[in-house]
């Protein structure tokens, strides 16, 4: 799949799913009854509140005229009564719909993020980070107002529709039928722009999800915006998203705005109409509907429409919310190719041997990364892997770390493949340190300590000075305690190194993989570094991937790594002995003493 | 200025719309209070009276009222929508612009996630409030009058006593204004916690998964998710305490009119009729105060908003073009630093720190981590300001230089490289967008990129991830590198370059460079005395200062630090030769 950028629309199913109603429909019944109670009390209080108008009509009817102030009391009373009800209902009504609406978007939230860290890296290299949090935060959050106002309401509305209907009908079905034929007008109406309004906001959630992704980019990559002075240019390309969100917007609200335009007219047509029967039938005495009965008619014409303009403002929240649900469920559904087998089990405390057995792997179709490798290293031992740029040492350790899943032959570790343990025992036995070392926002201790939450201050202390960051950690403010931020603008990439060395090693792992982990580490502190280091790898495998040759001369095997495979193998002496492409990688090193 | 005045000049733009757009309103309340009366004519007159020749006309005037009812529904909400977007593409496009003038300070104090939340879920109150709250309280606000209107009509003594009740209503508005103030705030602020966390466990992606902490993670978020939706759910309480008491207020309207106007009636001082007309008005009085506090919740929750928003925007960068600034297109490239301090919690420190570079120079620094290399060149970007001495360019200090030239002028490989997620293409000719394709391929050959990049499935128009995600790190500085090279700048600088490249490649690169000598001020800022060795000038930098500084042969001879480094990394008989 070709990677996604800021300006590029995702690909979206256009076919308007009923299913993802019905899925989201399983968060909401676990609060099912609540929602029952929330139902009836509403519709109790509105079945209250219609008695209102009579007790209204009984004092003009009867108390005025008779004189009768108690009965004006005793209604007026009974009114009050009905009316702390109802504000009691509500109160209720208005906790029940918010506890239900937040709990079902916690738990929507929940689902999303505990999904995207089951998925792989190649999820996160694909798409611009910001795609992805815009589903996480912002998509969701957008379905609080379907929740919270629509819900219960529609049910509410829905039962008053039903009450309202037998009520017209008990009184005269033949002008109830009539009424009614309004509706499936409606119903061709909104049947006719649905695909239009669906397509319309899945557009707009695009645009949405392209503008979060340019902000988020440019926030992080500002020191390059600034140092190229890019700053026109990005807030015209800023400008031209946010221009497209806007016009999405307008055209996806304008289908919202059109159904209650729509309601409106349909209604007057069918009232006109009922009312030139009701004429027609007067004129020519008959039909058999009383002057009373008809007066009586035309009173309930508009109760009946009126809750089916708020149904029409609920579809409306629905479909806009679908065009988010996609999105969710999309990226919930989203498979994760690396994980654990059916039934795989835990992976024994590891001794520390390493096996690949004719490895092959390719990022992408036909692109053959690794051909055939085959090495072991027995536990204790050092492998370096040297190697041009883009040759596939980074794609060795990550195989061995099971980041991906090898096209063919197997990778072992202690002769177990490691496709058969689980991630979670397999990782949490390996440390690895990237090229990129990401800090997250928090303490420098906290950082630290991500490699082993159960690590105490003075584990965290000692795991900083064997990799020689205890010094300029003390010369912050704040010592460990200093706050950096995500980007970790504060700390050089040496610091940012040393700092994630430290962590990678409070993970006290059995296997160890470094990663170009020194390459901005100034000598005096590598010197100084390589002592803990070689007290650190004893008892230890350990894969080292460096350019700076001098890191691993040491090491037990050194790998030379080109086009995908293991051009020549062993130790540094052997290497150089041989005279091949290791000992003119190492030569070129000193090529220019010779100039 | 006031985040509320702030708002406002964006609104101003739209004020004829919003005009017209009250005005349409008005029209469309007046239509609205048409069809029932017209409906209860024909009930009245044509079913009951008999009038049937009154049909036709009473049915017209019904038809129009609606289609010009319909009509102005779409229309109303259409107009407030245009100003909301139009509002918030204005306010979007203002606070972005501040976003990239903002200095690193700026940066360093503030996480993504926040600044992320002031442009999207921030933004959304404000739409809210402009596309439906500006002219739903004035429709109710409209219909309230008109209804206080006709009782006044119809008796003055009831209408006072329904007065009454706005004190209560305007008391209860104010303490729900006052209450729901700080939970919006909270939810704003647990909002914008929950918006960094994400952003930063995704982009911190790989380094959950190396260390297998999903279950932490997910632990953590659940956190936040938790916090969220009890800064909702605080919030949801007080509008629970409080709507029911518009409720209770607007429905006791009904109360009064049973209880005082049935004992008005009884006393012959009102009619039954007078009655039913004020009961027919009685649903305008009491749906504006029932919905008095849901309309302050959202007032509020805009006014949150604006405040947040405008706390980020009105933070001024401390380093911006200076007034009457020197103009300077081409600079030659003499850089001096006289008397250099700068001090500040955020970076290297560096003292008194001086030396002078004459065009076409190439500089190497040495150091230390964290001993103050990239901090110097932060200086010479305008990055951030020597607190002491002056940092000059051509002779001109670097502060009142027009910012946009000394930049243009300067052209940066940076040590932590960042890669926008755009094609190889773009990302390298992110300093000269217009520049052509030959261009963008001669900055790949000299930064030996070119052959990489053709080896990838789309070549050139091949996609990176954000922060280059995919590539090798040696694979990233060279785009980075020939990023820096299309721009082709006087001055260039190569803060660690080369580091994550083999050997070789370092030296192709360093061939290419050299053709640049003479014609470029070039600053090489590396750990490998290879990268170097060949400078005019080498300065070793160790605790914000400047500790030695010569030719390669010099600090060769010299025995210092820089010695040790290349004893260190050449061996001991290439410093023994080096120092004959």
């Amino acid at each position: 799949m070709a990677r996604n950028k800021y300006d590029v629309d995702e690909v979206m199913e256009e076919k308007f799913d009923v299913h993802q109603l019905l899925r989201f429909a399983k968060y909401v019944l676990p609060y099912k009854k609540r929602m029952i109670l929330a139902g009836v009390l509403m519709l109790s209080s509105s079945a209250l509140t219609m008695l209102i108008p009579r007790f209204f009509m009984n004092v003009l009817d009867d108390c005025v005229p008779e004189k009768d102030v108690a009965g004006i009391v005793k209604y007026s009373i009974l009114t009050l009564l009905i009316i702390l009800y109802s504000v009691l209902t509500l109160k209720t009504k208005i906790r029940i719909t918010n506890e239900v609406g937040q709990n079902v978007i916690h738990k929507l939230r929940t689902d999303i993020f505990t999904h995207l860290q089951e998925l792989p890296f190649s999820y996160y290299d694909n798409r611009p980070h910001g795609k992805i949090q815009v589903r996480v935060v912002n998509y969701v959050n957008n379905l609080s107002n379907l929740l919270s106002n629509g819900l219960i309401n529609t049910i509410t509305d829905l039962c008053s529709l039903v009450f309202i209907i037998i009520f017209m009908l008990t009184i005269d079905w033949r002008l109830t039928l009539i009424c009614m034929c309004g509706l499936p007008v409606l119903g061709i109406f909104v049947a006719l722009i649905k695909k239009k309004q669906h397509r319309a906001w899945q557009i707009q959630s695009n645009k949405q999800s392209n503008l979060n992704a340019y902000i988020a980019e440019s926030i992080n990559g500002v020191r390059v915006t600034q140092a190229f002075v890019r700053e026109e240019r990005n807030l015209e390309i800023f400008n031209r998203l946010s221009d497209s969100y806007r016009t999405s917007w307008m055209h996806a609200v304008r289908y919202n705005f059109m159904i209650g335009p729509a309601v409106d007219l349909i209604s007057v047509a069918t009232t006109a109409f009922l009312y030139v029967i009701m004429v027609n039938w007067l004129v020519n005495g008959e039909g058999g509907a009383s002057v009373g009965v008809m007066v009586a008619f035309t009173g309930y014409i508009s109760r009946f429409w009126s809750p089916i303009t708020t149904l029409a403002n609920f579809y409306n929240s629905l479909l806009t919310a679908i065009s988010y649900l996609e999105r969710i469920f999309e990226t919930i559904d989203e498979p994760v190719a690396v994980k654990d087998k059916e039934g795989a089990g835990e992976m024994p405390p590891i001794k520390g041997k390493v096996t690949f057995d004719h490895v092959c792997f390719s990022y992408e179709d036909g692109v053959r990364i690794l051909n055939d490798v085959s090495f072991t290293a027995q536990p204790g031992q050092s492998f370096a892997i040297v190697g041009p740029t883009g040759a596939g040492k980074s794609t060795i350790v990550n195989l061995l770390s099971r980041f991906y899943n090898v096209d063919s032959g197997r990778v072992l570790v202690d002769d177990i493949d490691i496709s058969d343990v689980t991630l979670h025992s397999l990782r949490t036995q390996m440390g690895v340190m990237m090229q990129d070392s990401f800090i997250f926002s928090g303490t420098i201790m906290d950082n630290i300590r991500y490699g082993n939450r159960t690590a105490t201050d003075e584990e965290v202390v000692r795991a900083a000075k064997t990799v020689c960051a205890h010094d300029f950690i003390m010369e912050m403010e704040h010592g460990y305690q200093t706050q950096v931020n995500e980007r970790g603008s504060r700390l050089s990439v040496g610091q940012r190194q040393l700092i994630s060395f430290a962590r990678a090693l409070l993970a006290d792992p059995k296997i160890l993989i470094l990663d170009e982990a020194t390459s901005s580490i100034d000598t005096e502190t590598e010197i100084a570094l390589q002592k803990g280091l070689n007290e650190l790898l004893k008892g230890r495998t350990s894969f080292i991937i460096a350019h700076r040759l001098s890191t691993i001369q040491n090491c037990d095997t050194i790998l030379y790594v080109d086009k995908g495979g293991i051009r020549e193998r062993g130790s540094h002496q052997e290497l150089l002995a041989k005279k091949g492409l290791y000992y003119d990688l190492y030569m070129s090193q000193y090529s220019f003493l010779n100039d | 200025m006031t985040p509320m005045k702030w708002f406002y000049s964006f609104l101003k733009e739209y004020r004829p719309r919003i005009i017209l757009g009250l005005f349409m309103v008005a029209v469309m309340a007046g239509a609205a209070l048409i069809s029932p009366a017209v409906s209860g004519q024909i009930a009245d007159e044509v079913l009951q009276g008999g009038d049937y020749g009154a049909l036709p006309r009473l049915i017209a005037v019904l038809i129009a009222a609606t289609v010009i009812r319909a009509a102005l529904r779409f229309a109303v909400p259409y107009n407030f929508e245009i100003c909301s977007q139009g509002v918030l593409y204005k306010m979007r496009d203002a606070v972005f612009e501040k976003l990239l003038q903002e200095d690193f300070e700026f940066y360093n104090q503030n996480r993504t996630g926040d600044l992320m939340s002031r442009q999207t879920g921030d933004m959304d109150a404000i739409r809210n409030f402009v596309a439906s709250n500006i002219y739903a309280v004035f429709e109710n606000i409209l219909y309230f009058v008109f209804a206080l209107v006709m009782v006044f009509t119809v008796n003055v003594k009831l209408a006072w006593l329904m007065i009454c009740i706005l004190p209560f209503t305007a008391v209860t508005t104010l303490l729900q204004m006052k209450a729901v103030k700080p939970a919006f705030h909270k939810i704003r602020r647990q909002f914008s916690s929950i918006n960094t966390y994400v952003q930063e466990n995704i982009s911190g992606n790989r380094v959950v998964k190396a260390f297998a902490k999903e279950d932490f993670e997910i632990e953590k978020f659940e956190r936040e998710n938790d916090d969220y939706r009890d800064s909702e759910l605080a919030c949801a309480a007080i509008w629970e305490k409080y709507i029911p008491v518009f409720e209770f207020f607007a429905n006791i309207l009904t109360v009064v009119l049973m209880l005082y106007g049935g004992i008005l009636a009884i006393r012959g001082q009102i009619s039954v009729g007078d009655m039913v007309t004020v009961n027919g008005y009685l649903w305008m009085l009491n749906s504006p105060l029932r919905m008095a506090g849901w309309y302050i919740n959202d007032i509020q929750r805009f006014v949150t908003s604006v405040e947040k928003i405008y706390t980020t925007f009105s933070i001024q960068p401390r380093i911006k073009s200076p007034k009457n600034a020197v103009r300077m297109e081409h600079m030659r490239g003499e850089v001096e630093f006289r008397n250099v301090s700068f001090h500040t919690r955020d970076a290297d420190v560096l003292e008194d720190v001086s030396f002078h570079v004459e065009p076409g120079q190439t500089v190497g620094i040495l150091g230390p981590t964290g001993s103050g290399k990239s901090t110097m060149m932060n200086l010479l970007f305008r990055f951030y300001d020597a607190k002491k001495g002056e940092v000059l360019i051509d002779g001109v200090n670097v502060k009142k230089l027009n910012l946009q030239d000394l930049r243009d002028n300067i052209g940066i490989a940076m040590q932590d490289v960042f890669l926008f997620s755009d094609t190889i293409e773009g990302n390298i000719a992110y300093g000269r967008p217009d520049c052509s394709f030959e261009d963008v391929k001669r900055a790949a050959i000299a930064a030996d990129a070119n052959h990489f990049i053709k080896e990838t499935p789309d070549g050139y128009d091949t996609i990176v991830g954000e922060r280059g995600v995919g590539l090798s790190g040696g694979q990233k500085q060279r785009i980075s590198l020939a990023r820096a090279l299309t721009k082709n700048p006087p001055i260039l600088v190569l803060d660690d370059t080369t580091s994550a490249v083999d050997m070789e490649t370092e030296t192709y690169i360093q061939d290419q460079l050299k053709k640049l000598e003479g014609s470029h001020t070039i600053f090489v800022i590396a750990y490998r005395i290879s990268s170097i060795k060949d400078a005019d000038l080498i300065l070793v930098m160790q605790d914000g200062r400047i500790a030695e500084r010569g030719t390669h042969e010099e600090l060769v001879k010299k025995g210092g630090y820089y010695a040790r480094v290349f004893e260190h990394q050449y061996g001991k008989e290439a410093l023994e030769n080096g120092q004959k």
